[in-house]
């Protein structure tokens, strides 16, 4: 039976030329697991909203799309409701009521079912989803993790046939993410709902998907099993290659003639074989754990000594003694949990919050102290976590404008220096635009732009990578780096491990508010088993130094 | 301890407080207000512990105390004259005892109001009036879930604000202003922004089909039901001495208490029974808790 058949759906945004969706022939049988990937904007989200009618946003669309056999036009809005669950990606928006069981109702409660029923289903939606501890709690209390099952779990209390799911991890840390993936792929087991869902962190969906979609300008340009995904991805020599999962990445960069590895686990085993009867490169040594501070003449940019902090008189201490230096010119990322302090020591750094015992100094100078002009202009900036905080515009070029409203610079060099800065952010094309309307990846450089307008000469940056594609993610190392060529030193936070292996200089593991290991990320990554990359964990039994995907690919090519 | 009246249905909860409350305002009979303040007393005491002592001595106390002296020298009728002042006007009897009913009445409805707070949630209000009108329900519902999201929100983006050094804590007065209004732009730029998605939300899952039901975890039992026959029991009877003139009294221009016959000792019995409901309730339950813990 087929849950959705798609026929030569093409779709146009009112006043744009463009086709956001050509010529979509898809069928999805009852049942199957399918993942939707591509770069953001190239039409995934926009499809999605397809297979409902209720959230069709306006345009002009052409071709038939069946639901259940049905003209998606003539299902009527209670079956809508009802069989066709939608998840979408942020999950504090998507919450209507301020207790967790009036949320878990509300479906239930538009639909008109009467109090018996929904309390028999939102019951068994608790216990299925393990909701029933925080079952009486306000919604306001929960984690953002427990918040996106929370709205998972709502619309599978409406008993759907078919659950589509928007990005629905982006905005999740990795743990919570795969708990929620984890919980997805149960439904699609345990219940066989059929499930249709946009992603781009792929290493984990991959493995349990059954069928893999990838897009591009609107169009789908591939379609199949992961295996035959990857191999065709890497045969066009796509972008989207990036964001498939390491081992099919290293697979596809090492010629040879056996079956593609999806999951870390294959991987160990494809390498294995790959190089029984061959003998391995060499390897540096690397000793466990090592903590040989990486020596440089530069001076501190930011010293933390005995720092300690908590925010209530009475409350738990959130650093415990925490000393690091950061030299200037250095790539520094911070790694580590949720709630292990990590965004707490850079607000330390801002001098947003104080510690209450030991010292924070900023180029020497205890940040706190500063005014605002000394500290914020030509020497630190941050960027939040969400970049939609900074906008205050309607458009980026004002946005850009208002920065550098209380500079004392002639309107010549104002205009000059915002120029540089949109060339170098590649802001050209959005200037135009209100900033909310810039994809995630679009916000995160805007915002970059308008810090980068102070010139910081450190810039902080919190979980930058969070919600971007593997496109985006690259473009924005990229933009790190050329500012730290230039001199700039960069503190990042970040959840983002094969982020900080690729691209950062030192890497601190963060755990209960101190540091607990420092070294160069290459041998941070060696030295952990568990908290590395995922190359790292499919070569580590052979090439413990093998951090990032090119160092594996390039050490199978050096074994003869 | 715990309080298990606070666990029965909100309707009965709310039927209790609106009964004492009005009582207490109404009925001016020496022993019906000793009842009155008593039991709000002793409910006061059980719900808030020693907070509520403290609250009791240090503000109701006074508070009577000033009330109760403040009535007499401003308040001149009756015809027991105790003295004159030295302006020539005259203390009387009438006017103390009626500034010192007066001033019990009022601390009592203030200690029954604090017990009110106790037991009556916010969740309870909201369900009550959603019996009565169900898109007000979800309204109020909506606004202790947006309220404290924005709240939380508007700290967000003041931080982030503060690092580019545009905080209402930084800069001139003028600056300060300019920056608050920035941030408050940005706050509602992004509230729109946002309401956009919980409103696709809502329609995803069918809110706007008619026929739309109200649930809630609240159940009406057995329980609820006995307790409430009584207490509306309890009222009738009171109400019944309140329409025969057994519950007031006469203070000017003489005192005079209405006659006691058997009847009005079955209206202060059941006066006496309504205003200790929830410590009866509480007492009995405490008992029968400790009875099976022995048997365990």
């Amino acid at each position: 039976m087929e849950t959705y058949r798609i026929e030569n759906v093409s779709f146009t945004f009112p006043e744009k030329e463009k086709k956001a969706l050509a010529d979509i022939n898809l069928t999805i049988k009852s049942g199957e697991f399918i993942t939707i990937c591509g770069k953001s904007g190239c039409g995934k989200s926009t499809l999605l909203r397809q297979l409902k009618a209720i959230l069709t946003p306006h345009g002009k669309r052409s071709g038939h799309i069946y639901f259940s056999g049905q003209l998606m036009e003539e299902v009527d809005q209670r079956t809508q409701a009802s069989e066709i669950g939608f998840v979408l990606q942020n999950p504090d928006n998507q919450i209507v009521t301020d207790k967790v069981w009036h949320e878990l109702a509300f479906g239930l409660e538009s639909l008109g079912c009467d109090t018996a029923t929904i309390r028999l289903r939102v019951a068994e939606m608790a216990s299925f989803f393990g909701i029933h501890t925080w079952f009486r709690k306000n919604v306001s209390e929960l984690s953002g993790g427990q918040k996106q099952l929370l709205n998972l779990a709502s619309i599978m209390a409406m008993h759907p046939s078919v659950l589509i799911l928007d990005e629905p991890t982006s905005q999740l840390d990795p743990i919570a993410a795969s708990d929620f993936l984890e919980t997805v792929k149960k439904i699609n087991r345990e219940l066989g709902t059929t499930i249709i869902m946009t992603e781009h962190r792929l290493e984990e969906i991959v493995p349990i998907t059954d069928r893999l979609i990838v897009m591009d300008e609107g169009e789908i340009i591939a379609e199949g099993t992961p295996e035959q995904v990857g191999t065709a991805l890497g045969r066009m020599k796509h972008p989207m290659f990036l964001s498939m999962p390491t081992p099919m990445q290293i697979y596809a960069g090492v010629s040879n003639s056996l079956p593609c590895p999806v999951t870390v686990k294959e991987g160990r085993q494809w390498l294995n074989t790959y190089l029984s009867g061959k003998t391995a490169a060499s390897m540096e040594e690397v000793s466990e754990g090592s903590t040989a501070v990486v020596s440089s003449a530069a001076a501190a940019a930011i010293s933390f000594k005995d720092v300690w902090f908590k925010h209530e008189k009475n409350g738990a201490d959130i650093i415990k003694d925490l000393t690091f230096k950061v030299k200037e010119g250095q790539f520094y990322c911070l790694v580590g949990g949720n709630g292990t302090g990590k965004t707490t020591t850079l607000s330390l750094m801002s001098g947003i919050v104080q510690p209450y015992r030991g010292k924070v100094l900023i180029g020497g100078k205890n940040p706190a102290k500063m005014n605002v002009q000394e500290l914020f202009i030509n020497h630190v900036g941050i960027l939040p976590q969400n970049p939609q905080t900074l906008f205050v515009k309607k458009t980026v070029r004002l946005d850009l404008e208002e920065m550098l409203s209380q500079s004392t610079m002639s309107k010549e060099d104002k205009a000059r220096k915002i120029a540089d800065i949109v060339a170098f952010a590649e802001l050209a094309h959005l200037l135009d635009m209100h900033p909310y309307d810039l994809s995630g990846g679009e916000q995160q450089r805007a915002a970059l732009a308008k810090v980068l307008l102070l010139e910081p000469r450190i810039l902080l940056l919190d979980e930058p990578t969070k919600g971007l594609d593997g496109f985006f993610k690259e473009k924005l190392a990229q933009f790190l780096q050329k500012l730290n060529a230039n001199g700039v030193t960069i503190v990042m936070v970040s959840h983002d491990v094969e982020f900080c292996a690729k691209y950062g200089e030192i890497c601190s593991m963060f755990f209960d508010g101190s540091i607990i290991t420092t070294n160069t990320a290459s041998k941070f990554f060696a030295g952990n088993s568990f908290y590395t990359t995922a190359a790292n964990r499919m070569a580590r039994h052979i090439w413990r130094d093998g951090v990032t995907i090119e160092d594996v690919i390039e050490r199978c090519q050096r074994s003869l | 301890m715990q309080d298990r009246f606070s666990s029965f249905h909100p309707i009965v909860n709310f039927t209790y407080f609106a009964a004492v409350l009005l009582f207490g305002m109404l009925f001016m009979h020496p022993i019906l207000q000793a009842v009155s303040l008593a039991s709000a007393l002793v409910y006061s005491i059980m719900l808030n512990g020693k907070k509520a002592v403290t609250f009791n001595l240090l503000y109701m106390l006074p508070l009577l105390l000033i009330t109760a002296v403040l009535n007499p020298v401003f308040n001149h009728a009756g015809v027991t004259i105790l003295f004159y002042l030295h302006n020539g006007n005259p203390i009387t009897l009438e006017s103390i005892v009626y500034g010192v009913s007066a001033a019990c009445m009022f601390v009592t409805v203030i200690i029954w109001f604090s017990c009110y707070n106790a037991v009556m949630t916010s969740d309870k209000f909201i369900y009550l009036f959603g019996k009565i009108m169900p898109a007000l329900s979800l309204i109020f519902s909506m606004v202790l879930r947006f309220v404290p999201r924005y709240i939380a929100q508007l700290k967000v983006i003041s931080n982030a604000q503060k690092c580019i050094g545009r905080d209402v804590s930084q800069g001139t007065i003028l600056v300060r202003a300019r920056n608050g209004m920035t941030i408050l732009s940005i706050m509602t730029t992004w509230a729109l922004e946002n309401a956009i998605e919980t409103a696709d939300s809502m329609k995803s899952r069918g809110y706007g089909l008619p026929g739309r039901t109200s649930f809630s975890l609240i159940r009406f039992d057995t329980r609820d039901k006995t307790i409430f026959l009584i207490m509306l029991g309890l009222i009738a009877i009171i109400v019944t001495g309140a329409a025969l003139g057994e519950n007031t009294m006469r203070f000017f221009p003489s005192m005079k208490v209405p006659d006691r016959s058997p009847l009005s000792f079955i209206v202060y019995l059941a006066y006496l029974g309504l205003c200790l409901l929830p410590v009866i309730i509480n007492a009995v339950e405490e008992i029968k808790w400790k009875r099976i813990a022995s048997r365990m």
